[in-house]
This record gives structure tokens, C-alpha cells and sequence, in this order.
């Protein structure tokens, strides 16, 4: 079965360097990509282009994005029953303690700010594949959608 | 006793005829005169009276002809004709003629009343004879007897009175005095009675009495009545002394007399030329201050102010004085002189005195202006007055604005740089994270695929990018240094030197170093920053070594002010003395790329962390030998203890 993977990422650069790692650590992950928040709820309430789309079995989110910001897409994440069960990991620039306290307080899974240097970030990627696909055990919601 | 013949038989009977006629016309002219009156004959008796002697006496004719006339005037009537050694009858006589005598008659009932007789000779037949006019003076002697009881009683309260007392006649002469007088000019009763007045007192009395062209003497003095004069008194040794009198008019059958009251104001005189100088001197002071000044009274009127304050409020003197000073300060002053019922006026004005109130003042032309007034109490004969020194803090007022809003001004430009270097250093990470991140996955795919060309380009590309990181984090520490609140505590230093030494990691083993340290101190300082300071310190100490181990040493110990000093020695490569000053600037570097990397920020962050501690930093340096750089953390920081972790 395909792992699916929503980055919520608004940088295309990032967006290339995260698809490059993750080809890297694991080819069996499907990297879809909403590049604002808008994009993401559509995403995840397969509207409009994402009709199709499937459930991630983890989201990637970015905080700081247009229209609609990571903050705001995780409070709709958690707030809503089918979806809060989904891994939400927060992935940003930002070391600001305001946007860590706010990021769980708010239930993300977990804080992880981007390395600065490309071999930092090819760790990380390798590790959250790691860690969220062969070691955690997520929950089997799959069948529950189409 | 027949009738009496006035003329003897022996003249015969033409001049007995004669003589009858000529009795008859003086008979005629007896009872004619208005008095009553009796002819009296050298013996002593009444040989002829008019009807009004009879009515006065209350005898008959009969009753009186030929009877002693001391019969109706006991005394001094007959004595008056009697002729002694050395004078006639007529020469006796002769003196009484013209002059009125004052006797007593006596009624046939016994009764007796004042009289006055005016004697006249009458020669005749009989001698010398003596016409007497009587005349009842009951009426005048009772208001003369009424009078002099007035007099009597005047003079006793003349004596009663505390003052001074003289009584001048319309000449100017002193007619009555009293002991009070006596005593304070010196003279005795007898030596100023009949007196001018000038001579006790030469100027100004005696000028008020008289009369000129335009007024009467009553006129004259009535201007004078009731109103105290200060004049001045002579006593009888010459000295004088300043007086006041008071007149008061006295109607006698003397004419118009003048009462004078005199009082001895040296005292007072000497008291109120004490206190005007006493003024002066005060109006002096007040007006070679420099402020505006205005004395106030109990009431919250002005009293006295000075010319500043006349310039300063616009107004003339005149139109301040005796005006409530809520004209000039209309609000704050009147209020604090004010008792409430928990304390006294005196109270009140005390809690204010020597401590400047900022109020409002109000000029003429109505425009207001900030001032700040200073209170004295000023004892005066009128009560406690209040003394209130205005400076006018307009120029103070714009100034303390000015600062307040240059603050303002340099607080808002101090964050927003502080705000610009963190945001720019932080939004330039992200570009650059793409820079450096492809430029790697570039060398990373790519080196040794390529000409030997563009894996040198890639190589400078890599590097810069990393240089550039590097700038920009250190950049993210010295503004967050500058711009994160300073959380002071009580914090082992000695922990905070071990965490620098764990951040180090990596570059401590790699350089092989070894660092030492004394028992380090518990001071007042912020965690986070200690750790960030021992880690550039001892950073520096490690980097820049020479061939051979790198040694470091870490100590604190107390100064004269009782703080710590610490000093972090290395046995590195030091430093020239010329650069002391200038390493601690930013981006400030002694040593090429190619030597040592770095960005010229670590010793900047340094100073501003021992700055925002309110301590020092410095160095001293033998160069080839190894640098001690020493700081403080200024006057929070000591603690009594000396412990660690």
C-alpha cells in the first residue's frame, strides 16, 4: 500500500528539496503538495480538484503560508472528527518559542524546525520516514474512505 | 422814727422848699431804678429805700427808716464806710464807688440771698450819705455755684484719664492740666498754667486753633475734632517725643476752651518704624529675587507682591493688591492654606512649605501658563502670611515634553532596528537556506561530473553561502541580546560556564583544549546571556591557539566595590595593544579567512551582554603569549554567598 504524505509548504524550493529527501529515504511515499491553507482544507475535504484525493497518512505543515496560515489549518484539522486522528506535524523555519507553545497547544504531534544545512535536512526527512512509517503505528482509517 | 428830713431846719424856708423839691425829684429817681435800693447815712443807717428794697427784704418802709442797715446786710455793707487810721470816711468810700460788691442780704423772715451793691455818695444836708443799688444775684450766683460744680467734675475726670490732659483757651494759653501732664512733660501744675501751649507743644496745635479769612476759630477746630494728630510734645528738659491729640471743644463762660487728649506714641512710632523697616527690608528681598512673588494673607488675599510678578501676570501692582490670589493661581493655591477639620491653617500651610507644587497661572490677558510655587510662612501683625515664590516652568515644561517625546522617538527607532536586525536576519535565512541548500545538493550530485572549473565555482558558492549563514545567526544572537528582556536571578556562574562548554562540543575536542576553571561564584545575571558570553570567550580562546595545547582558564574574584571580576586567560596567539578597543566593535576582525573564519560579532555580542549587565569588558594581551580578557557584571550581580552549582 502507498503512504501518503501532505506537505503544506507555500516555497517551491522547499517543496523540491522535501520531495529530494524524501525520494531519498523512502520511494513508497506519495508527496502530494497544497501550497496554502486553503489548498490543504480542500485537500483534506477532497473538494474541487482534490475530489480525489486521498487521506494523508501524515500531514506536513508549514507555518507561515498565504490566504490561509498552518495555524488556522490545524485548528480545522483537530476540529473536525474524521480528520483529527491524522499525524500533524508542524515543519518550519521558525525557532520562535510563541509559534512552538501555540503549535501543540493547538495538538500538533510534533515541532520541527528546518535545518539549515542540506545534509541536517536529509536527516530529518530520513528520520520522521523512520519514525512515523516504521515505527509508529497509525491508525487504519483508510477503508473508511472511498 | 419820724421821716427822715434830709435838709435841717437852720436853711430856712425857701431852701427848706428847695431842698423838699430836690428830695422829691431824688425820691422820684429812687423808685424809678430797677433795683431796690437804699440811702444810707454815715451812722450807719437807712434813712431812705424804694419800693423794690421793700420787696426784696420784705419789710415796710416803716419797718426799715432809721434801723441799722445790718439789719438787711449783715457784713460788709457798713464796714466798707467806716473810716480807719489811716483814711476818711470819704476816702473809704470813694474806694467801694463804681466797683459792684458781692454781700448777702437777709429778709425780715430771716431769710438770705446774694447780692451785689454798687455804692454811690450823696452829699446832703444830713453829711455824706450813701445810695446803694442791691441787686439780687440768687440767679446768677446759683448758675456761677452750678458751674463751677461742672468744673469741679471736668477736672475730676481730667485727672481719671490714662492720658495726658491740657485745656487751652482761644489764645493758645493752657488753662487746666491734669497730673498725667505733669508727670510726662516735666513741668509742675503752676508752670504751665497761663502758659502758651507752644511751649510744650510748639508746632501744630496752637495753628489749628486759629482762625483765618475762611473759617471761624469754631470752624477751625471743629476740622480738628475727633481725628488723632501726630505732633510732637517738648518736655521741660528739652527732650521730645512723638505724640498723638485728640480735641474736643469745651463751652465756658470763658469762651471756646479746647480739651487736648496727648498721648505718648513712642512706643508705637518705634514699633511701626521697626516694622516698616522691617517691610522695606522684606519688600527689599522680594523684589531682588529673580521670580515672581506674591504674600498672601489668611484671607487668600494679595498683599504685597513684586515687580516680577507685575510683569509676569500682566497687571499693575495696584490691581492685585487686596485681590484674592485665585485671580493670578485659580486653582491648588488658596486650597492648601485652607484648614480642614483635621488640621489647622498653620498645619496646612506647613504640609506645603519647601516642596514645589506645579499648578496653572492665569495672566491678565487670560492666557495660562505652567508654573511651580514654593511657599514660606512669613508672621506678620496681621497673622500668618504666606509667602509663595512662582517660577514659571513653561521653558522646563517644553523641555521635559521635548525628552519625553525624544524618548518616545529613540525608543521607537531602538526597537524598530532592533526589529529590522532580527527580521532581516531572519527573512534572509530563508533565501539563503535555498542558496546554500541547492548549491550543496548541487555539489553533493554533481562534483567530479563536471570541469575541474565549475567544481571550484561550486566550492566558493558553497562557501559563501555558509559565510553568509554564519553572519546571519550571529547577527540573530546580538539582536536578540539587545532586544529579549534581561531576566535577572540569582544563577550559578559556574553552571553557566559548564553549559557554554557543552555547546561547544564538537570544537572544544577538536582543538584538544584543556579548560580549567576556579570555583565560580553565584551572581545576579541573565542565564541565557552568562552561557552565550563563556561560550564566545572561551570559543575565542580555543580558535585562535597556537601550535601545542590550548589552555584556558576560567576565575572570579572580588574587587574593592566587593563584585566579581572574572577573567578568561589563554595561552593563544593575543593580541596587539592597538586593537584592545576595537575587537569589541562590530564586524571587527584581526585575522584574514584564510587564518581563522568568522564573523567579527562574537566579542560585539560580549560587550553588549556584560553591557546590559551594567558591567565592563576588556583585555590585556601580551601578543604570542595568550590574552586574559576580564568583565564584570556591574553593580546587581555580586551576591554574598560563594557557592557554585
Amino acid at each position: 500500500m502507498m503512504t501518503d504524505v501532505l506537505l503544506v509548504e507555500d516555497s517551491p524550493g522547499d517543496v523540491r528539496l522535501t520531495q529530494e529527501a524524501f525520494r531519498a529515504a523512502n520511494p513508497a511515499i506519495r508527496l502530494h503538495v497544497a501550497v496554502d491553507g486553503v489548498e490543504a482544507l480542500q485537500f483534506l475535504d477532497q473538494q474541487g480538484v482534490f475530489a480525489d484525493a486521498p487521506r494523508p497518512d501524515l500531514i506536513l505543515l508549514d507555518l507561515n503560508l498565504p490566504r490561509m496560515d498552518g495555524r488556522q489549518v490545524l485548528q480545522h484539522i483537530r476540529g473536525n472528527a474524521s480528520l483529527k486522528t491524522i499525524p500533524t506535524v508542524i515543519l518550519t523555519t521558525s525557532n520562535a518559542e510563541i509559534d512552538i507553545h501555540q503549535s501543540y497547544s493547538l495538538h500538533a504531534n510534533s515541532y520541527l524546525s528546518k535545518p539549515v544545512q542540506l545534509d541536517a535536512f536529509e536527516a530529518l526527512v530520513k528520520s520522521i520516514n523512520e519514525f512515523w512509517f516504521e515505527q509508529a503505528k497509525l491508525p487504519q482509517q483508510k477503508q473508511a474512505r472511498r | 422814727m419820724s421821716n427822715v428830713t434830709i435838709k435841717t431846719a437852720e436853711f430856712g424856708s425857701e431852701p427848706e422848699a428847695q431842698l423838699a423839691r430836690s428830695e422829691e425829684r431824688y425820691r422820684g429817681l429812687l423808685e424809678a431804678a430797677p433795683d431796690a435800693m437804699v440811702v444810707v447815712d454815715a451812722a450807719g443807717e437807712i434813712v431812705l429805700l424804694n419800693v423794690q428794697a421793700e420787696k426784696q427784704f420784705g419789710y415796710s418802709r416803716d419797718e426799715l427808716i432809721g434801723h441799722k442797715v445790718t439789719d438787711i446786710i449783715p457784713t460788709g455793707f457798713a464796714e466798707r464806710l467806716i473810716a480807719d487810721g489811716s483814711r476818711t470816711s470819704a476816702e473809704a468810700l470813694a474806694q467801694q464807688i463804681g466797683t459792684g460788691i458781692e454781700l448777702t442780704g437777709r429778709r425780715d423772715d430771716g431769710s438770705e440771698f446774694p447780692i451785689e451793691i454798687m455804692l454811690s455818695p450823696l452829699d446832703s444836708a444830713d453829711g455824706m450819705l450813701v445810695t446803694a443799688a442791691i441787686r439780687d444775684i440768687s440767679i446768677r450766683k446759683a448758675a456761677e455755684e452750678e458751674l463751677a460744680r461742672t468744673e469741679r467734675r471736668y477736672r475730676g475726670l481730667l485727672e481719671a484719664a490714662p492720658d495726658a490732659m491740657i485745656v487751652v483757651n482761644e489764645l493758645g494759653e493752657i488753662v487746666l492740666l491734669n497730673v498725667q501732664a505733669e508727670k510726662q512733660l516735666g513741668y509742675t501744675r503752676d508752670e504751665l498754667i497761663g502758659q502758651p501751649v507752644t511751649n510744650i507743644i510748639p508746632e501744630g496745635f496752637a495753628e489749628r486753633l486759629i482762625a483765618d479769612g475762611l473759617r471761624s476759630a469754631e470752624e477751625a477746630l471743629a476740622q480738628q475734632i475727633g481725628t488723632g494728630i501726630e505732633l510732637v510734645a517738648l518736655r521741660k528738659d528739652g527732650g521730645e517725643f512723638p505724640i498723638e491729640i485728640m480735641l474736643s471743644p469745651l463751652d465756658s463762660p470763658e469762651g471756646i476752651l479746647v480739651t487736648a487728649a496727648i498721648r505718648d506714641i513712642s512706643t508705637r512710632k518705634a514699633d511701626e518704624e521697626l516694622m516698616k523697616r522691617a517691610e522695606q527690608r522684606y519688600r527689599g528681598l522680594l523684589e531682588a529675587a529673580p521670580d515672581p512673588m506674591v504674600v498672601v494673607n489668611p484671607s487668600g488675599e494679595i498683599v504685597l507682591l513684586n515687580v516680577q510678578a507685575e510683569k509676569r501676570f500682566g497687571y499693575t501692582r495696584d490691581e492685585l493688591t487686596g485681590q484674592p490670589v485665585t485671580n493670578i493661581i485659580p486653582i491648588g493655591f488658596a486650597e492648601r492654606l485652607i484648614a480642614d477639620g483635621l488640621r489647622t491653617d498653620e498645619e496646612a500651610l506647613a504640609q506645603q512649605i519647601g516642596t514645589g507644587i506645579e499648578l496653572v497661572a492665569l495672566r491678565k490677558d487670560g492666557g495660562e501658563f505652567p508654573i511651580e510655587i514654593m511657599l514660606s510662612p512669613l508672621d506678620s501683625a496681621d497673622g500668618i502670611l504666606v509667602t509663595a515664590a512662582i517660577r514659571d516652568i513653561t521653558a522646563r515644561k517644553a523641555a521635559e515634553a521635548d525628552l519625553i517625546n525624544k524618548i518616545a522617538e529613540l525608543n521607537r527607532s531602538n526597537d524598530e532596528l532592533s526589529q529590522f536586525a532580527y527580521i532581516a536576519s531572519h527573512d534572509l535565512q530563508e533565501p539563503l537556506r535555498m542558496v546554500s541548500s541547492y548549491t550543496q545538493l548541487l555539489a553533493k550530485r554533481y562534483v567530479g561530473q563536471l570541469d575541474s572549473d565549475a567544481d571550484e565555482f561550486i566550492g566558493f558558492a558553497v562557501d559563501g553561502a555558509a559565510r553568509m549563514q554564519q553572519l546571519i545567526l550571529d547577527l540573530l544572537v546580538f539582536s536578540r541580546v539587545g532586544t529579549n528582556k534581561i531576566d535577572l536571578a540569582r544563577i550559578s556562574s559556574q553552571n553557566a560556564l559548564d553549559c557554554a562548554l557543552v555547546n561547544l562540543g564538537g570544537a572544544l575536542e577538536d582543538s584538544g583544549a584543556v579548560v580549567t576553571s576556579d570555583h565560580l561564584p553565584v551572581v545576579r545575571a541573565d542565564q541565557m546571556q552568562l552561557v552565550q558570553l563563556f561560550q564566545n570567550l572561551v570559543g575565542n580562546a580555543i580558535k585562535y591557539h597556537k601550535d601545542g595545547v590550548p589552555r584556558v582558564h576560567i576565575s572570579a574574584s572580588r574587587n574593592e566595590q566587593k563584585k566579581w571580576d572574572f577573567s578568561v586567560k589563554d595561552n593563544g596567539l593575543g593580541i596587539e595593544p592597538e586593537y584592545f578597543e576595537h575587537i569589541f566593535g562590530m564586524f571587527q576582525r584581526l585575522h584574514t579567512r584564510e587564518q581563522f573564519s568568522g564573523t567579527g560579532i562574537g566579542l560585539a555580542i560580549c560587550k553588549k551582554i556584560v553591557d546590559r549587565h551594567g558591567g565592563s569588558i576588556s583585555v590585556q594581551s601580551t601578543p604570542g603569549e595568550g590574552s586574559t580578557f576580564a568583565f564584570s557584571l556591574g553593580e546587581h550581580s555580586q551576591e554574598r554567598t560563594h557557592h557554585d552549582d
